[in-house]
C-alpha cells in the first residue's frame, strides 16, 4: 500500500498523522481512499476532479508531470508539493 | 561515485554544430529571410501603471509603407481559462495581456500595438504614430511596497489565495503559502546560537545576447508557420494556438539556433503578434527585438525581500530555521517563490521548518524563469546566515555545513524526500580542492584586502516529455532527430548516448533539432532537462534500433536469437559490426527507424558549490574575482566539456548577479538602464578562469546516471562573494548587487 | 533610424561650405558616438558630413621643438601605435588605449571624444592636464581655443555654425613633467567613467614648478580645477601636499546621482582618485 505525506498545515484532517497508508495504484485512486478515510480532506488536495491549483504532485520527492494520473507503486511516498505558479483571477475562480 | 565503464561517454568529442557555429553559417532566427518578409514593431508603454483610454491607428494605417496594424482587440475573445504552456497553470488572461496590453498597461515597456511596414526603418517610424491616450496610475515598485496596505492596485480582480484557500481580498499577493516541518519555535528554543536577518535582491536580466525574434507566414491554405528563437518550440506552438484559438495542427514552429536563453526563451511574447500582423497583410512578417525592448519588454527574474532565520547548537547542530520570502512576480502572478521555498534550506537535514512565500505583482516587467528560478535570491540569504553562525560558534563553514547536510531520506520542508543525492559529496570535494586551503597572497596595493567565501546551492531539475528518432542510414550513420532547442551542446551529448547504445562514435551521428510537424512531443530545453531526458529517449530509441537490427541479423542469419555487444551482431559462427550490418538491412526488410518518447522521472537533483577568493578596494569599495572554483554533481558527465560549459557560465551569471547587475529604476517605474553598457554585466576581463571540479553521484533512475546541471551552478555564487567580501573587510552585505557604492557604504558602516 | 544622405569632403574649403549649406549636418569622425545616437533616436539630421577624407584631420605631425598635432578623426588604434607620441606623451598614449574596446578604438578619435562634449569623455582630463589646445575652422577662418574651455553643457561645445575641429595641438612637456588619468569603473572594461581625473605635475629641484587637475563625470563638462593644481606649485611633493590638492578637487565636484553612482559617491571617489593619480606621477620622479 502506498504512503501519503500529509503536509502540516492539512494535518489536523488526519489527526495529525505525518504518514498514512491507503490504498490506491494512482494518485487520483489515493486522493480518493483519503477522502474515505478522512472526510475532512474533501475538496482540501482535489475540487470538481482536479488538484487544485496550489498544489502539486510528488512521488518519492520528484514533481510529477501527470498529478493525479501518475502511477503509484506500493512501495512510493505520495506528497503534496507547493505548485510553481500561484494566483489566478477572478474570472476564474 | 560512478564505476561503470564506456566507450564514448565521458570523452569529448567535437561537437556536430561548432563547425557551422565558429564560421557564422548556422541559421540563427533574425538569419531567415522569406521573399517578401514584412518588419514588425511594438508600440510599448511609457508608463509603468497606465489605464489605456483610447488607442487611434489611423495616422500609422495611412503611411505608405504601413500594411498592417494590430492591438489587443485582434485577438479573438476565447474565455478565460487555466492553461499550462510550460511554466505551470496560469491563466490565459495573463498569458494574453502580457502580449498586448487591454484596458492598462503594467509596466513601462508593455507592448500595447504592433505594426507591419516594408522596412525595420519604416515600421519603427509608424509604429511611433499610433496615438494613445493614457491616464497615468501610481505605481509600486517592490515586493513590500505593493503589500503595503493602500497600496496601488494591479489587478482590480486580484485575489489572494492564503494556503491554498481563496480570499474575498483584493491584493497585489496573488498566493501566500506555507510549508511547515516539526515545530520551529521549539526548535529555536533549543538553539544556542540564533541569527536572522533580512535580505533584498535586484531585478536582474538573464541577459541572452540573442534578443528575441521571430518571423511568422500565415500561409494562404490556413497553416501559421513560424521560425523562432525559443527554448520550446511546442510551447510556442501551443501557446500561439491558444492565444488564435486554432487547433495545434495549424501551427508549425521551427525552432531556429538559439544565441542563450536562460529560462528567458520560455515564455512567449512576439510569435502570436506577427502571425497577427502576417494574417492581416498576407506577407511573412519579421519581428526582432531591440536590446531595449529585450530588457524592458521580456521577462526578468524576480527581485526580493526575504527574512532568514537559523537557530544552531553550540556543536553546530542546525536545530531550527524560518525564512518569508517575498518575491516580485512583475505585472503579472508567477513569481517563481515556491521553488525558491524549496531550495531555501534543501542542502540542510532541519528538523524544524516553517517557510512562508509570497508570490506579489508589481509594476515592472512580468518575470520569467532565470536558471534555477527563485534560488539564487533564497540561497543569497541562507548561505550568508551559516557563515554568520560557522564565525559564532567558530566552526569551519564547510565542516558546519558537513555536518548537517542532506543524504537520501531527509526530508524537506515541502514533504519530499530526498532520494541518493550529491550534496556531502559535493561539500567533501570543496574541502578536499586545493584552492580551499590555498594561500590568499598578498593585496595588490595598500588599500586592498582580501577574502574567501564558500556557499553552496541545489536545484531539482526537471522531466517532462521528450521524444527521439533514430533512422540507421546504409553506411552505418545514424539520424537522431529530435525537438530540444541546442542551448549548451545537448546535441551531441544526446547522440552519444544513442551511440554509446549501439556501439558507434559521435561522429556516426546526424542530430538534428526539428520542427514540431517533424518530431513527437517535447518539453522546454529547461529545468536542466535536456541531457537527461531527451538523451534518455534517445537511449530508448537506440535500445528499439538493437531490437530492429537483431530481428533483421536473425532473418539474414537464419537463426532464433542474435547477440549485440560492443557494437557486434552475433550468433554461432555469425558476426557483423553495426555498420556491416546496416548495409545488409535492405537485403532482408525494411529500413530500420527506431523511436522512444518518454515521461522523463526522477531527474534527481544537482548541488553545488563555490569557493571564491576577492580583493576588495576599501577605498572605493570595488570587488575583484581573484579566483573561482565551482564544484557540482553532474550524476554522469556525458561530455564533460558541456558540462564545465555549464558550470563556467552558471558561475558567471552568478558574479555579475552578485556584484553589478540590477534594473535601475527611476521613482516612476523607468527602467533607466536599459542598455549593456548600463546593465553592467561581467565581461571577459571582470572574471578569473572559472576552475571546475565534476562529481559524479550517478542519479540511480537514469540508464546512465544522468542528473541536470544546467542551473545549480548559478544558486551559491552570490552568497559565496558575500561571504568573501565579509572574510577581507569584516562587512555583512545583505542587499544584491554588492556594488561598489554599496560595499564602500557598508565599509563605511561596519 | 530615420534615413539620412552622406558627404565626404576632401578638402577644409569643401567641408566648410557643405556645413554653411546644411545647417543641421552632423560631422562624422570616427562615428562611435554619432552613428549610436542616430540609430537609438537621441539625434536626427538630414545629412552626415564624414570629416575622414581631409587631409589636416587624419594626420600626426610630431615637432621636437613645438609638440604634437593630432588630427581631429585620427584613431586611438594609430595613437597608441605611434612612436613619438609613446615616447613623449606616454599618457596620451594610455588613455588612447583605454576608450572602448579594441574594435572601438579602431574608430573612436581623441577629436570626436572632445565634440561629443560628455562630462564623461575619458580623453579630455587628460588633454586639460596637458595644457592641450584645440584648433577649429569655420567660416570666420580657424581659431585657436584651450580644452578645458572647449565644452559648455552637456553634449554641447563652443563650436558655433559651420564650424568643426581640425587638430588638437599638444605642446612639449618640461623636463621633470609627468601625467596620467585614472578612472574609476565597476567593471574592467566597456564602461562609462563613473569618475575620471587627470593630471599632470612638472617637478624641478625636489619642488612642485606646475600641476594641472581635470576631473570627468562631475560635472555637466569636463572640469579642470585650476585652484587644485595650483596649490601644489612650490610644495614638496609630500602626501600632505596630494591630500590638499585632492581635497580642493573634491569640493570643486558638482556632481548628480543616477544609474552610474550616487552623487556622494562620486565625490568621494573624487578625492581618492586624485590622489592615487597624482601619488603616481610624483612617485614616478
Amino acid at each position: 500500500m502506498p504512503s501519503v505525506y500529509i503536509p502540516a498545515l492539512l494535518r489536523s484532517a488526519t489527526g495529525g498523522q505525518e504518514l498514512v497508508k491507503v490504498p490506491g495504484a494512482t494518485v487520483r485512486e489515493v486522493v480518493a481512499s483519503l477522502e474515505r478515510e478522512f472526510p475532512a480532506l474533501v475538496g482540501r488536495l482535489v475540487k470538481d476532479g482536479r488538484l487544485l491549483p496550489n498544489l502539486a504532485i510528488g512521488i518519492d520527492g520528484e514533481v510529477s508531470f501527470l498529478g493525479l494520473a501518475e502511477d503509484v507503486g506500493p512501495e512510493q511516498e505520495v506528497q503534496f508539493l507547493t505548485a510553481i505558479k500561484g494566483g489566478r483571477s477572478e474570472a476564474l475562480s | 561515485m560512478s564505476t561503470t565503464t564506456y566507450h564514448l561517454i565521458g570523452t569529448r568529442p567535437p561537437r556536430h554544430d561548432g563547425a557551422d557555429k565558429v564560421t557564422g553559417r548556422a541559421l540563427y532566427g533574425a538569419d531567415l529571410k522569406l521573399a517578401g518578409t514584412l518588419h514588425g514593431a511594438i508600440l510599448r508603454s511609457p508608463h509603468a501603471h497606465a489605464r489605456i483610454v483610447s488607442i487611434d491607428t489611423k495616422a500609422a494605417s495611412q503611411h505608405p509603407a504601413c500594411r498592417a496594424v494590430v492591438t489587443a482587440e485582434d485577438f479573438p475573445e476565447t474565455p478565460d481559462r487555466i492553461v499550462d504552456l510550460g511554466e505551470g497553470d496560469t491563466p490565459l488572461s495573463y498569458i494574453r495581456g502580457n502580449m498586448l496590453a487591454r484596458r492598462k498597461t503594467l509596466y513601462q515597456g508593455h507592448a500595447v500595438a504592433a505594426v507591419a511596414a516594408t522596412s525595420p526603418q519604416a515600421a519603427a517610424e509608424i509604429a511611433a504614430l499610433i496615438q494613445v491616450v493614457y491616464e497615468p496610475l501610481p505605481c509600486v515598485l517592490t515586493a513590500p511596497a505593493a503589500m503595503a496596505k493602500g497600496a496601488p492596485l494591479l489587478h482590480g480582480d486580484l485575489r489572494c489565495t492564503e494556503f491554498g484557500q481563496p480570499t474575498t481580498e483584493a491584493s497585489n499577493v496573488a498566493d501566500h503559502f506555507r510549508q511547515v516541518m516539526g515545530d520551529s519555535e521549539k526548535g529555536f528554543a533549543e538553539a544556542d546560537v540564533i541569527v536572522e536577518r533580512e535580505f533584498t535582491t535586484s531585478t536582474v536580466h538573464q541577459g541572452y545576447i540573442e534578443p528575441h525574434t521571430a518571423t511568422a507566414l500565415w500561409n494562404n491554405d490556413g497553416r501559421l508557420l513560424i521560425w523562432c528563437s525559443t527554448q520550446g518550440s511546442f510551447v510556442v506552438r501551443d501557446t500561439v494556438a491558444c492565444m488564435l484559438d486554432l487547433p495545434v495542427s495549424r501551427v508549425r514552429v521551427t525552432p531556429m539556433e538559439i544565441g542563450g536563453g536562460f529560462g528567458g526563451k520560455v515564455p512567449v511574447y512576439v510569435e502570436p503578434v506577427a502571425a497577427l500582423l502576417s494574417k492581416k497583410s498576407g506577407q511573412p512578417v519579421k519581428i526582432t527585438m531591440t536590446r531595449r525592448e529585450v530588457l524592458e519588454g521580456s521577462g526578468p527574474t524576480p527581485g526580493s525581500f526575504i527574512r532568514v532565520k537559523i537557530g544552531a547548537k553550540q556543536d553546530g547542530t542546525l536545530v531550527a530555521a524560518q525564512a518569508y520570502l517575498a518575491y516580485e512576480a512583475g505585472a503579472y502572478p508567477g513569481a517563481m517563490v515556491a521553488p525558491a521555498a524549496t531550495c531555501v534550506f534543501a542542502a540542510y537535514d532541519i528538523a524544524n521548518q516553517t517557510i512562508d512565500g509570497y508570490d506579489v505583482v508589481v509594476n515592472k516587467p512580468s518575470t520569467a524563469p532565470y536558471r534555477a528560478p527563485g534560488a539564487t535570491n533564497a540561497a543569497f540569504a541562507t548561505e550568508t546566515v551559516l557563515d554568520e553562525i560557522a564565525e559564532k560558534l567558530k566552526l569551519d563553514p564547510l565542516a558546519l555545513r558537513l555536518k548537517n547536510a542532506s543524504k537520501e531520506g531527509t526530508r524537506r520542508a515541502d514533504g519530499a524526500k530526498f532520494r541518493r543525492i550529491g550534496c556531502v559529496e559535493v561539500l567533501e570535494t570543496m574541502k578536499a580542492h586545493p584552492h580551499y586551503t590555498a594561500p590568499l597572497g598578498e593585496p595588490s596595493h595598500a588599500e586592498a584586502k582580501r577574502g574567501r567565501g564558500v556557499a553552496v546551492g541545489f536545484w531539482m531539475n526537471a522531466g517532462l516529455p521528450s521524444s527521439c528518432t533514430l533512422n540507421v542510414h546504409a553506411d552505418g550513420s545514424v539520424g537522431l532527430i529530435e525537438g530540444s532547442t541546442d542551448i549548451g551542446g545537448s546535441r551531441t551529448s544526446i547522440a552519444m548516448m544513442a551511440a554509446e547504445v549501439l556501439g558507434l562514435q559521435a561522429d556516426d551521428m546526424r542530430p538534428s533539432v526539428v520542427d514540431t510537424d517533424t518530431i513527437g512531443y517535447t518539453g522546454v530545453t529547461g529545468g536542466s532537462r535536456t541531457t537527461f531526458a531527451t538523451g534518455w529517449a534517445a537511449y530508448e530509441a537506440a535500445q528499439d534500433v538493437v531490437k530492429q537490427m537483431k530481428e533483421r541479423a536473425a532473418k539474414l542469419w537464419k537463426v532464433d536469437e542474435v547477440h549485440f555487444a560492443d557494437g557486434v551482431f552475433s550468433a554461432g559462427e555469425h558476426r557483423l559490426s553495426f555498420k556491416e550490418l546496416a548495409a545488409r538491412v535492405g537485403e532482408v526488410g525494411a529500413p530500420v527507424v527506431g523511436r522512444a518518447s518518454i515521461n522523463a522521472k526522477g531527474p534527481g537533483g544537482s548541488f553545488a558549490g563555490a569557493i571564491v577568493d576577492v580583493e576588495v578596494d576599501v577605498e572605493t569599495g570595488k570587488t575583484s574575482i581573484l579566483r573561482f572554483t565551482c564544484v557540482q554533481d553532474a550524476g554522469k558527465a556525458i561530455h564533460p566539456s558541456y558540462v564545465e560549459g555549464q558550470m563556467q557560465g552558471g558561475s558567471v551569471q552568478g558574479i555579475g548577479w552578485a556584484l553589478n547587475e540590477e534594473y535601475f529604476m527611476s521613482p516612476e517605474g523607468r527602467m533607466m538602464n536599459a542598455s549593456f553598457l548600463d546593465y553592467r554585466m561581467p565581461t571577459a576581463l571582470d572574471v578569473p578562469m572559472i576552475d571546475t571540479a565534476i562529481v559524479e553521484v550517478p542519479n540511480p533512475v537514469h540508464p546512465y546516471g544522468v542528473r541536470g546541471v544546467g542551473e545549480a551552478n548559478i544558486v551559491s555564487p552570490p552568497a559565496a562573494i558575500a561571504n568573501a567580501i565579509h572574510a577581507a573587510t569584516g562587512c555583512r552585505m545583505r542587499h544584491l548587487p554588492m556594488n561598489p557604492p554599496s560595499v564602500l557604504a557598508a565599509i563605511q558602516q561596519c | 533610424m530615420r534615413s539620412f544622405d552622406y558627404a565626404a569632403p576632401v578638402s577644409l574649403a569643401e567641408a566648410l561650405a557643405l556645413l554653411a549649406a546644411h545647417p543641421t549636418a552632423r560631422v562624422l569622425a570616427g562615428g562611435t558616438d554619432l552613428l549610436v545616437q542616430l540609430k537609438s533616436g537621441r539625434r536626427e539630421t538630414p545629412l552626415v558630413v564624414d570629416l575622414k577624407k581631409i587631409p589636416e584631420l587624419k594626420a600626426i605631425t610630431f615637432d621636437a621643438a613645438e609638440g604634437l598635432t593630432i588630427g581631429a578623426t585620427v584613431p586611438c588604434c594609430q595613437l597608441t601605435a605611434h612612436a613619438d607620441l609613446r615616447r613623449v606623451y606616454p599618457s596620451l598614449a594610455e588613455v588612447a588605449g583605454l576608450i572602448g574596446g579594441t574594435a572601438v578604438q579602431g574608430r573612436a578619435s581623441l577629436g570626436g571624444n572632445l565634440c561629443n562634449a560628455a562630462p564623461s569623455a575619458d580623453s579630455v582630463p587628460l588633454m586639460i592636464a596637458l595644457s592641450a589646445q584645440a584648433r577649429v575652422a569655420g567660416p570666420q577662418g580657424l581659431r585657436t581655443v584651450a580644452v578645458e574651455d572647449f565644452c559648455v553643457a552637456p553634449g554641447k561645445s563652443i563650436l558655433g555654425p559651420g564650424e568643426f575641429l581640425v587638430s588638437i595641438f599638444f605642446p612639449l612637456p618640461a623636463p621633470g613633467f609627468h601625467a596620467h588619468y585614472l578612472r574609476f569603473i565597476p567593471r574592467n572594461e566597456m564602461d562609462i567613467a563613473v569618475v575620471g581625473v587627470g593630471v599632470s605635475t612638472t617637478v624641478q629641484d625636489g619642488k612642485i614648478a606646475a600641476a594641472r587637475i581635470a576631473l570627468a563625470s562631475v560635472a555637466p563638462t569636463p572640469l579642470f580645477v585650476k585652484a587644485a593644481g595650483d596649490s601644489l606649485v612650490g610644495q614638496a611633493p609630500t602626501s600632505e601636499a596630494i591630500a590638499g590638492a585632492a581635497t580642493l578637487a573634491q569640493a570643486a565636484a558638482k556632481p548628480i546621482s543616477d544609474m552610474r553612482a550616487p552623487a556622494d559617491y562620486r565625490r568621494h571617489l573624487c578625492d581618492v582618485l586624485t590622489r592615487r593619480a597624482l601619488t603616481a606621477t610624483l612617485g614616478a620622479q
